[in-house]
């Protein structure tokens, strides 16, 4: 009876599993955004490990995980609720943290360092933040760009809409469209329009524009897609 | 061997059987012009793609979609562009709502009179319908992540995924269905929590290059449809993906054809080239297009087309050749413009333009000529240079002068919450450009536009109003001082000071030549006055739009030909959605009346009922739509009394009562199949002297079959009954038809069988054949052959080339 009962509890289980009719990647929590495109070189690290793994077009990442881009290279990821849009540019890392409430995706995109262009659809309940060293940006429906030096000084150029702001010293700055706000290590904010070489950065961090070289190595020709230079 | 066997079968059908299907298509109507009007996906406030496939495109001048929305007061008319054998047009968005749009095709023939298809919609016949569904609050729960809508992706880039975040707890994931150009590649995907994912990597078969139209169907637990939702993309090469990824874009096509038209025993071979370019760097784009035929002749109005535009993002546009620039409708509207066409939308301050030809000098032909002594009297009859036709006065058969136009409208506001535009046109004949020709004619319009919205343009106010000024003779220029001197003066025929006319014509002179011929006569009875106004109202699924028009009976811009004057009323349009969107009740009443300057006998009032209900269940039912229309036409005059009073020999008073029926269903049996079945009846008093009473009665069954990727077959049953003053004329037509893909889908097959019995005897047999010689050239053989028994049997065969760059 004792055996029936183990069979009962192990095997049910694994039926339930194969009757799926459909490929499973995970049973568990619904991911929070998708890598949409991959030029050159991408990884990714799942939550609370420091294992940097090949990302592909199709990469599901749940809250939590890692995206970093190498030299040359792009991601484009989508978020799961259809929100928007973010292109990572090289030499990037950010976390991407979610929460999910009552169908309602509360999005905290936190930008280590380098560049992040987005492009987020007006929110209607739900939360859409980035954050970097020196501030938090709570946005509702815009396009723009989010800059992170190596130091942690953050800048945001917006191209449309309006983002508040609140920056590492406690101050709220409110930036609307064709300006750009800089905040300084200590998350002082320096407000002013968008200058050219602001704009032509808006510009460029919005273009896919690759180029591929073949390579003939021992094994036959490779073809390697990369992001050229911005100039 | 046996499947060798069926794949000869499966040719023999598409060989018997077949037409093109990627769209709705209607052959209902009996015509010898139109052999099948396609249509694209009608969603609401989605632009919708009409392409018409004509016969033959001899003897047809101009084609034109005329067509208006539920409840809406007049028909919009807009030319085709014709190319080759198809002509084609796209609706704008805003005009596409449900339940249905109303449209027939406006034909005008270089030789006869003009034709309407369906035939004789000015003698009450019906105009088609087209449902529109709308869109769901569906449409927000179950999210295409990607690929985007249009979206152009390499083959090795392509990811499809679905999201069912914010989809309901009663949906199984599972149990989606996954269709890419009705092939099923569900059992490819991958499901990741509430999302599901189909990557390059993932897909089973490799997926060909091209159009694509990806449809998601969705379940509940119970395994019923729960909602669907469809996206168009493309996936192109890896090396034009990149050009496309690339700020510098660009991509064209050329193309070529050759066909014999074999047309009531007169041969005639067309040749045509045709070529469109689109680039883009960053915000900018660069386009032309040119389209040039051999039916292009100095004795005809235009058949050449050609344009080079840049745009600058939305804010700047410019564009030159042929254009058909979109004013307030009273201003101008879908009238081809040759010139130059311009608009800089700043926002707070934005300026519309258009100048060039609408009209080219055609030359006319003398017929007779007469001395002076024997002149007669006639329109036509003018005086020509007697050195060169021997004789003063000549019956010529018209030209036309060359009319060039200049329309302006610099408005304010965005249009999103506020805009006040200002509109100048005028246009003249230039009456040099011809010698045999009569009346060259002037006109000038001047209008404002008012809009102003308020809650997401839940409440929307628009208005517009327009004067016009028309010159039917400007032949003989200004009047002079001493004509006004002859005329006016205190002993005179007009007791006004002749200096105050001099005045008044050295100031409206600078505008439009002042003489005689000048309009209107009677400005104070506001005849020339053209003006409406609109209330819409958007809440609690309710949709109200209440307007009031007036159009005096000598309003007339050269910019809108199509305007319906001396008329004025109101309109009322009410459409309820319940039930998320799945059922429309719609409403409509509208009352209108003519003789708004006294120039008729009687005043008569135009009044129309409408009532729709349409159901679109999006499961596993049929979308229906019944509609009912009543128009009721009366000046109170009554033709009994015409023997004591000839007026009444004008009676008006005739009504028309028509029902509709339509039923549309995708089902599964066999295959997948998407049929539709339509009942349309009609009935016409007419108590006028001209008795058109008209009954039509009208059925038909079309029934699309996806066996596979490879092969589509279409049948189709058409029964009309008619009859128009006391005339019957009923027939019978059947349709087979289909498509079919070989060759590792180089070669597409297409073939239409469609004889028509009754009182409409025709033999139609259509056949094409498209092989894909490269990657981007295409080489198409057309064969047309229609037999009308006893009467003629006429052929197009044609050689088309397809060059994509």
């Amino acid at each position: 009876m004792r055996a029936k009962k183990l069979v009962f509890v192990f095997v049910l289980p694994l039926l339930f599993g194969f009757a799926s009719d459909k490929n499973s990647l995970n049973s568990g929590d619904t991911p929070v955004a998708l890598v949409k495109k991959i030029v050159k070189n991408v990884m990714y690290a799942k939550i609370n490990q420091n294992l940097w793994e090949e990302a592909k077009t199709g990469l599901p990442l749940n809250s939590g995980e890692q995206v970093k881009t190498g030299p040359k290279s792009i991601a484009l990821i989508l978020f799961t609720d259809g929100s928007g849009l973010l292109n990572v540019r090289e030499n990037s890392i950010l976390t991407i943290n979610s929460k999910l409430d009552n169908k309602r995706l509360n999005k905290d995109t936190f930008i280590e360092k380098g560049t992040v262009s987005f492009d987020v659809k007006k929110q209607e309940d739900e939360e859409f933040k980035f954050t970097t060293p020196t501030a938090v940006a709570s946005i509702r429906g815009t396009k723009g760009l989010f800059d992170v030096l190596d130091d942690g000084e953050s800048k945001m150029i917006l191209e449309s809409g309006s983002v508040e702001l609140l920056g590492k010293s406690g101050k709220k700055v409110t930036l609307t469209a064709g300006n750009t706000v800089v905040f300084d290590k200590a998350g002082n904010a320096n407000l002013y329009p968008s200058t050219d070489a602001d704009k032509k950065k808006l510009g460029q961090a919005k273009s896919l524009s690759t180029k591929k070289v073949k390579i003939q190595t021992a094994f036959g020709i490779v073809e390697v897609e990369y992001f050229p230079d911005e100039d | 061997m046996k499947k060798g066997k069926y794949h000869i079968i499966k040719i023999l059908l598409c060989v018997f059987l077949f037409s093109f299907l990627m769209t709705n298509e209607s052959f209902s109507q009996v015509s010898n012009i139109v052999s099948a009007v396609r249509i694209g996906d009608a969603k609401e406030k989605m632009p919708l793609s009409i392409s018409v496939e004509l016969y033959t495109s001899e003897n047809i001048s101009v084609i034109g979609l005329v067509y208006r929305a539920f409840g809406q007061t007049e028909f919009k008319k807009t030319e085709m562009l014709i190319a080759g054998n198809t002509a084609s047009v796209t609706v704008p968005a805003d005009e596409v709502l449900p339940p249905y749009l109303e449209y027939y095709l406006s034909i005008t023939l270089r030789n006869g009179p003009p034709q309407t298809y369906p035939l004789d919609i000015d003698k009450g016949v019906a105009p088609l319908q087209i449902p529109v569904s709308a869109y769901s609050q569906k449409d927000k729960e179950i999210l295409i992540l990607s690929p985007s809508a249009g979206e152009i992706l390499s083959e090795d880039e392509l990811l499809i995924s679905v999201s069912f975040i914010k989809a309901p707890d009663d949906i199984d994931i599972n149990k989606t269905k996954i269709y890419l150009n009705d092939q099923d590649v569900s059992s490819d995907a991958l499901i990741a929590g509430d999302l599901i994912i189909l990557s390059g990597e993932n897909f089973s078969s490799k997926v060909d290059l091209g159009s694509k139209l990806l449809k998601v169907d969705v379940y509940d637990k119970s395994g019923n449809l729960y909602h669907s939702v469809s996206r168009s993309f493309q996936t192109v090469s890896t090396a034009v993906a990149m050009e496309v990824s690339s700020r510098w874009k660009y991509a064209g096509n050329l193309k070529g054809e050759s066909r014999n038209e074999n047309f009531n025993s007169a041969s005639t071979w067309y040749n045509n080239i045709s070529a469109d370019l689109n680039s883009s760097y960053d915000q900018w784009r660069f386009s032309g297009y040119a389209y040039i035929t051999s039916e292009e002749k100095s004795s005809l109005q235009p058949y050449n087309r050609y344009s080079a535009t840049i745009q600058g993002g939305d804010w700047f546009e410019l564009k030159v050749g042929d254009a058909y620039p979109r004013f307030p409708n009273l201003i101008m509207d879908g009238k081809r413009v040759r010139g130059i066409t311009g608009a800089l939308n700043l926002g707070a301050f934005n300026l519309q333009a258009s100048y060039g030809e609408t009209i080219r000098e055609v030359e006319g032909k003398v017929l007779q000529t007469y001395s002076a002594n024997n002149v007669p009297l006639g329109t036509d009859i003018i005086k020509v240079n007697e050195s060169k036709y021997g004789a003063p006065y000549a019956r010529v058969d018209l030209g036309t002068f060359n009319r060039k136009i200049l329309a302006v409208r610099p408005s304010f506001g965005s249009g999103e919450s506020f805009q006040f535009g200002l509109s100048y046109l005028h246009s003249k004949d230039d009456p040099g450009s011809i010698a045999l020709g009569a009346r060259p004619q002037e006109n000038i319009t001047i209008g404002s536009d008012l809009m102003f919205a308020f809650d997401d343009q839940n409440i929307l106010f628009t208005s517009q109003a327009a004067v016009s000024i028309l010159n039917k003779d400007i032949s003989t220029s200004n009047l002079t001082d001493a004509q006004i001197d002859s005329v006016f003066g205190t002993n005179s025929t007009y007791d006004v000071k002749p200096s105050t006319v001099k005045d008044i014509r050295d100031i409206i002179g600078k505008f439009i030549t002042v003489n005689q011929y000048l309009g209107p006569w009677n400005p104070q009875e506001f005849s020339s006055l053209a003006a409406e106004a609109a209330l819409s109202l958007n809440y609690l699924d309710n949709n109200l739009r209440a307007s009031y028009i007036y159009r005096g009976n000598e309003y007339q811009s050269f910019g809108q030909s199509f305007l319906r004057t001396d008329v004025k009323g109101i309109n009322l349009a009410d459409r309820f959605r319940m039930l998320d969107n799945k059922l429309f009740v719609s409403f409509g009443y509208e009352s209108l009346s003519d003789n708004l300057q006294k120039t008729k006998p009687a005043t008569t009032t135009f009044q129309t009922t409408s009532l729709s209900v349409s159901f679109f269940p999006r499961m596993d039912f049929p979308n229906i739509t019944v509609g009912f229309n009543r128009y009721d036409n009366d000046n109170g005059l009554t033709l009994a009394d015409s023997a004591k009073n000839r007026i009444a020999l004008n009676a008006v008073d005739d009504i028309t009562n028509r029902f509709l029926l339509q039923f549309s269903y995708d089902f599964n049996y066999l295959v997948k199949q998407n049929a539709s079945l339509s009942f349309t009846t009609s009935n016409r008093t007419d108590n006028s002297i001209s008795n058109l009473d008209s009954k039509f009665n009208s059925g038909s069954l079309t029934l699309n079959s996806y066996w596979n990727q490879q092969l589509t077959s279409l049948f189709g049953v058409v029964y009309s009954s008619s009859s128009i003053a006391g005339i019957p004329f009923n027939y019978f037509t059947l349709t087979l038809g289909g498509r079919y893909r070989m060759l590792e889908n180089k070669l597409l097959l297409s073939a239409t069988l469609s004889p028509s019995f009754g009182d409409f005897k025709r033999q139609a047999i259509e056949f094409t054949a498209d092989y894909n010689i490269l990657l981007n050239l295409n080489l198409m053989f057309q064969m047309r052959l229609y037999r009308i028994p006893d009467a003629s049997t006429n052929s197009i065969i044609g050689l088309v080339t397809r060059l994509t760059i």
